[in-house]
């Protein structure tokens, strides 16, 4: 094939591949705000194509062993930045203890663009939409931040501060994303309201809540595509903890959340559509995450 | 060559050894193993790459067109209309539209100026340096507003905005409704949509040494590419060569554009005398080429008690965008196929065409008649309602059969199989069963509903407009053989089916066939369009071929030491039809036949017969024959989100002979994943006539885990008498019914009738609303 036949990337830039977490991190301190992490490219490449993003300085992320893995403990599951999204679906152990992400990564683009992305790409490209970010978020996950002059963590929740922007700072890197095991009686959930397959979401939602005899504990609701930034609906969360999930409220649940949401019309979407289709989806989520609780586990 | 014995011949013949068989594709291997090349695998080494300048807004005044700056980044050249040697000029139907515009510009996207430079950065950069200062107009968007202004004006000197007007007056319609003891009327309402070919549009010029030059493209008719290149150069025809190298997916739209990219890349190449490469990006392909028509259709339908259709009364408006490109022949077609595959015995219609100051539109699958046929078989249905009839009775009692009229008032004589097809599909289906059932559940939130519609579609150029076939069929001194076809391969099979016929009319195994098509050193054979690729196309090889085998005969008949007339030639072998043992393999006699003095090549031209037409009252000979189609599609209906599950589809299919089974359901199953796009899912969006959503991000087309089931096909083999072995055409046909077959479903599911696609989930979701429709009900 000759190279001239495809117009790859119109801009000029510097490209690295570092092999360690410690020279990945020199080379942001090097080049600051210039550079951009490439962690699977399905976002940031198109988005260079497009001119969105003119960095002089890519950084390739996903030579870094260190940064791919997926590691059970005691306390919860700790996951590489640069672990690709296939992998997390395919682990035995991210169906089992986080059946919400599993299946928001089931549902996420193709094989074939699952196969690139990463999980830390997903949520530094900080979308509204980001599939993982509601399931995540549900699951009370934190976040690793790396820079040249040390580490700190952060709860997910905080990492989202606005479209396409993170609490992260410059010179800063994610590096792994840690999420608690969840107590037992323990149901998740994730669904997405999309127009094909294949599609971004319209909204999307995760739940997750622990029963203890009649009554949902620890009620956590989280949504997408329905604010600036991926979203926990407190309001709908409350309306539930710790009383009988009954039917009727359910539903008054999902009206309560579909009130909380600040959705927008957009070429997706219409705000009103959201709204309605949000009350929808938060008593399916919840009525599907105490299906799983009552049969004992299982898939979300 | 007499119709009456090639029919004979045909229905005489009780099997084939090719025709008629899942023979494989001749680019098979091509194709999976990354072999076969494409336009943009053409590119030279030294070539230059051509980037467009586009109109930011959407009617305006061309002041200038600064190109100082760009010529300033270095070894940059920037064309515009004053640079074009010949006529600028590529309107289809109507001269109205410029390879470049000169005074003005009539939708965002279209291009003002071509930049060329000898690498891609370079040219996308100038590109962007090119400065064009314009005087804004005032724009139309709306195709029932622009019909009523006269103050803005896409085309001034046209007067109008409309750019053509259609009508078919048949019987009489006032007494046709007076005659009627129920009357349906509706307003449909289709949007554009977007061909979205895997490849996109492009052409590689290169200029030849006798000052001509040579354009590779992914195109759908070289003929027309290199008549609409030389009169864009001022060359003689001679002076330009055609070539199709493999296409991606062409569905009527690189019919329309192959020669707009053709002629520009020719520009350049002829300009500069280099290669000049010019492959649009998705986003050109989205802003600037051709998209189906949206349309808005009125429609009122009259029936007897007893459910036979007495008149219809229909209003067509299709929006054509900024220029005519196709229009006319598109709403001919929606015209003339308005009533559907049924008898209908007074009809009035009226047909506009309106241009608007957005992305023009043109030719794709189905050719206006989607858009028709989504109105007429909603209607019917929303008759049979009223009549407490069920869907597929009331088309059992209307259908087309041999000896009916259309409503232009052609009479059928004969390969009429749409009564027999939707028979023999309400059998498999068991649909009246399940159509009561949905209709008398309609509980729950998810509801599902069996919804039928039907199609036609005619074979070949509308009206009395000429159609012909042509090819050559060249024997080679080793027995190989060669077709030469101006047909183009788009992914549909037609070389296949090409190379099937010649197989099976020489007697020689598929293998030893080559097709060489696509290119205008074949003869012309006309537009890969009208679903006329294998069919119409078809009937040169068959003829050319035909010539050949009798002169073999001869031959053979020689070395055999019999009457041509006992010769028989199959498998690669003649032998004399009573001692097949006593045989000549196929090499040894195409040697014996050179040296005989046989010529071994011979062109199979056939002109297709045509009556006249009646433009003014629309009535007449409109198609040589018709194709026919019936859906059925089963649905779920989410009632709390509007969403629509297409879980099956069954497709009857009229077509004459299926020449080759396989490829036939490919073309049916990706027809009716198209269809169910344009259906649900596909829509393009504009806010001031710029596209909001020029992007598969935002624009989708169904994937392949969205697509249904789609059962296999019935076949009712109606054979038409010029066919070759009685073939019509497939291509468009299962797109036609869909979106009706579609809404149908969901008006038995939900009892809500959707009278405009694309039905997205919000939209079904607030009708539902509207409707009182809620689950639990």
């Amino acid at each position: 094939m000759n190279r001239f036949n495809t117009h790859i990337i119109p801009v000029e830039f510097e490209y690295h591949e570092p092999r360690t977490i410690r020279e990945a991190l020199e080379l942001l301190a090097r080049w600051g705000e210039d550079a951009k992490i490439l962690a699977g490219g399905t976002d940031l490449l198109v988005q260079m194509k497009m001119r969105r993003v003119e960095p002089k300085c890519v950084i390739n992320i996903k030579r870094i062993p260190e940064l791919d893995y997926i590691r059970e403990g005691p306390a919860g599951v700790r996951i590489g930045a640069a672990t690709r999204l296939r992998r997390l679906e395919r682990s035995g152990a991210i169906k089992r203890l986080f059946p919400a992400l599993h299946r928001a990564i089931g549902w996420m683009a193709s094989v074939q663009v699952r196969n690139m992305a990463t999980i830390g790409g997903n949520l530094c490209n900080a979308s509204p939409a980001a599939d993982t970010a509601p399931p995540l978020m549900v699951y009370g996950a934190r976040v690793k931040l790396a820079s040249v002059s040390g580490e700190r963590t952060l709860p997910l929740e905080d990492f989202f501060t606005g479209p396409g922007q993170t609490a992260m700072r410059p010179g800063e890197m994610l590096t792994e994303i840690w999420i608690p095991r969840q107590p037992e009686g323990t149901g998740s959930a994730f669904i997405k309201v999309a127009r094909t397959a294949m599609d971004l979401a319209k909204v999307n939602v995760a739940v997750a809540l622990t029963l203890k005899g009649w009554s949902a504990f620890n009620v956590r609701i989280a949504l997408g595509s329905v604010a600036p930034t991926p979203m926990r609906a407190r309001e709908a969360e409350a309306a539930l903890e710790g009383r009988p999930p009954t039917e009727g409220l359910l539903r008054r649940v999902g009206d309560i959340a579909s009130e909380e949401i600040r959705p927008i019309t957009d070429v997706r979407s219409t705000a009103e559509y959201r709204r309605e289709v949000t009350k929808v989806i938060v008593a399916d989520a919840l009525r599907k995450a105490l299906g799983m609780v009552r049969v004992g586990g299982g898939v979300g | 060559m007499s119709s009456s014995s090639v029919l004979e011949e045909i229905r005489r013949a009780e099997e084939f050894l090719v025709v008629g068989k899942g023979v494989w594709r001749i680019d098979a291997l091509d194709k999976v193993t990354g072999r076969a090349r494409f336009t943009s695998d053409f590119v030279l080494k030294d070539a230059l790459h051509v980037r467009l300048v586009k109109s930011p807004i959407p009617h305006g005044r061309i002041i200038e067109i600064d190109a100082e700056r760009a010529l300033g980044l270095g070894p940059v050249r920037v064309f515009t209309a004053a640079d074009i040697p010949g006529e600028n000029q590529v309107g289809y139907a109507l001269p109205d539209q410029p390879l470049l515009p000169a005074d003005k510009v009539r939708y965002v996207g279209e291009p003002v100026a071509l930049v060329a430079a000898p690498d891609e950065d370079l040219a996308e950069k100038a590109a962007e340096l090119v400065e064009v200062r314009y005087e804004e107009l005032p724009a139309v968007f709306d195709p029932l507003e622009a019909m009523e202004r006269s103050d803005v004006l896409v085309h001034e000197d046209r007067g109008t905005n409309i750019a053509e007007m259609t009508r078919v007056r048949k019987g009489n319609v006032e007494r046709g409704f007076e005659e009627s003891d129920v009357v349906v009327e509706n307003t449909y309402r289709t949007g554009h949509q977007e061909h979205a070919p895997l490849e996109t549009e492009g052409a590689v010029a290169i200029p030849d040494t006798q000052g001509g030059v040579t354009v590779i493209a992914s195109i759908q008719y070289p003929h027309l590419c290199q008549r609409i290149t030389a009169r864009v150069l001022g060359l003689p025809h001679s002076m330009v060569r055609v070539i199709q190298p493999y296409v991606g997916g062409g569905f009527g739209g690189k019919d329309d554009m192959g020669p707009v990219v053709s002629a520009m890349a020719a520009l350049v190449a002829f300009k500069t005398g280099k290669p000049a490469v010019l492959v649009y990006s998705r986003r050109d392909s989205f802003t600037s080429t051709c998209k189906r028509d949206p349309s808005v259709v009125r429609y009122k339908t009259g029936a007897t008690r007893d459910g036979r259709l007495k008149a219809i009364e229909v209003q067509i408006i299709l929006d054509s965008g900024a220029y005519a490109n196709r229009g006319p022949y598109v709403l001919w077609r929606a015209t003339m196929h308005a009533g559907g595959p049924y008898e209908v015995p007074n009809a009035k219609v009226d047909g506009f065409l309106v241009y608007t100051n957005k992305v023009f539109e043109g030719s794709f699958r189905g050719f206006g008649n989607p858009q028709v046929q989504f109105a007429a078989e909603s209607q019917l249905d929303e008759l049979a309602e009223r009549l407490g009839m069920d869907p597929l009775e009331i088309r059992l009692k209307n259908l087309l059969r041999p000896g009916s009229r259309t409503i232009t008032d052609q009479l059928l004589e004969s390969s009429v199989g749409i009564y027999e097809a939707v028979k023999l599909l309400g059998e498999k289906t068991g649909f009246r069963a399940k159509w009561r059932e949905y209709r008398r559940e309609r509980a729950g939130r998810v509801r599902r509903g069996i919804g039928i519609a039907c199609g036609y579609h005619g074979i070949s150029t509308s009206r009395g407009v000429p159609d012909w076939s042509n090819a050559t069929v060249i024997l080679g001194r080793d027995g190989s053989v060669t077709v030469e076809t101006g047909i183009c391969e788009i992914g549909q099979g037609s070389w296949t089916a090409h190379a099937q016929i010649a197989a099976e009319v020489l007697g020689v195994p598929v293998e030893r066939v080559k097709v060489v098509g696509g290119t205008s050193d074949a003869p012309d054979t006309g537009a890969t369009h009208a679903s006329r690729g294998s069919s119409i196309g078809g009937i040169g090889v068959y003829v050319a071929a035909k010539r050949l085998r009798e002169r073999l005969a001869e031959a053979a008949a020689r070395l055999l030491e019999c009457d041509p007339s006992d010769v028989e030639i199959r498998e690669g072998r003649a032998f004399r039809r009573d001692s097949p043992d006593d045989y000549v393999e196929w090499e040894e006699l195409v040697q014996a036949a050179y040296s005989m003095g046989y010529e071994m090549s011979a062109t199979g031209y056939f002109f297709l017969p045509k009556g006249k037409f009646d433009m003014e009252r629309g009535l007449g000979y409109a198609y040589p024959a018709f194709s026919y189609i019936a859906n059925v599609a089963e649905v779920e209906v989410d009632l709390e989100t509007g969403k629509v599950r297409v879980v099956r589809v069954w497709p009857a299919l009229a077509a004459g002979r299926i020449l080759n089974p396989v490829l036939v359901e490919g073309q049916i199953e990706g027809a009716i994943a198209q269809g169910m796009g344009y259906a649900l899912t596909e829509e393009l969006k504009f806010e001031d006539g710029r596209m909001l959503n020029p992007n598969f991000t935002d624009y989708l087309i169904p994937t392949s885990l969205d697509v249904p089931e789609v059962e296999a096909p019935i076949y009712v083999e109606d054979l038409y008498e010029y066919g070759p072995f009685g073939a019509k055409g497939v291509g468009e046909m299962a797109l036609i019914p869909t979106p009706a077959a579609i809404m149908n479903a969901v008006k038995n599911a939900t009892g809500v009738r959707i009278t405009e696609i694309p039905a997205t989930p919000e939209k079904v979701y607030f009708h539902l609303k509207e409707a009182g429709v809620v689950a639990g009900e």
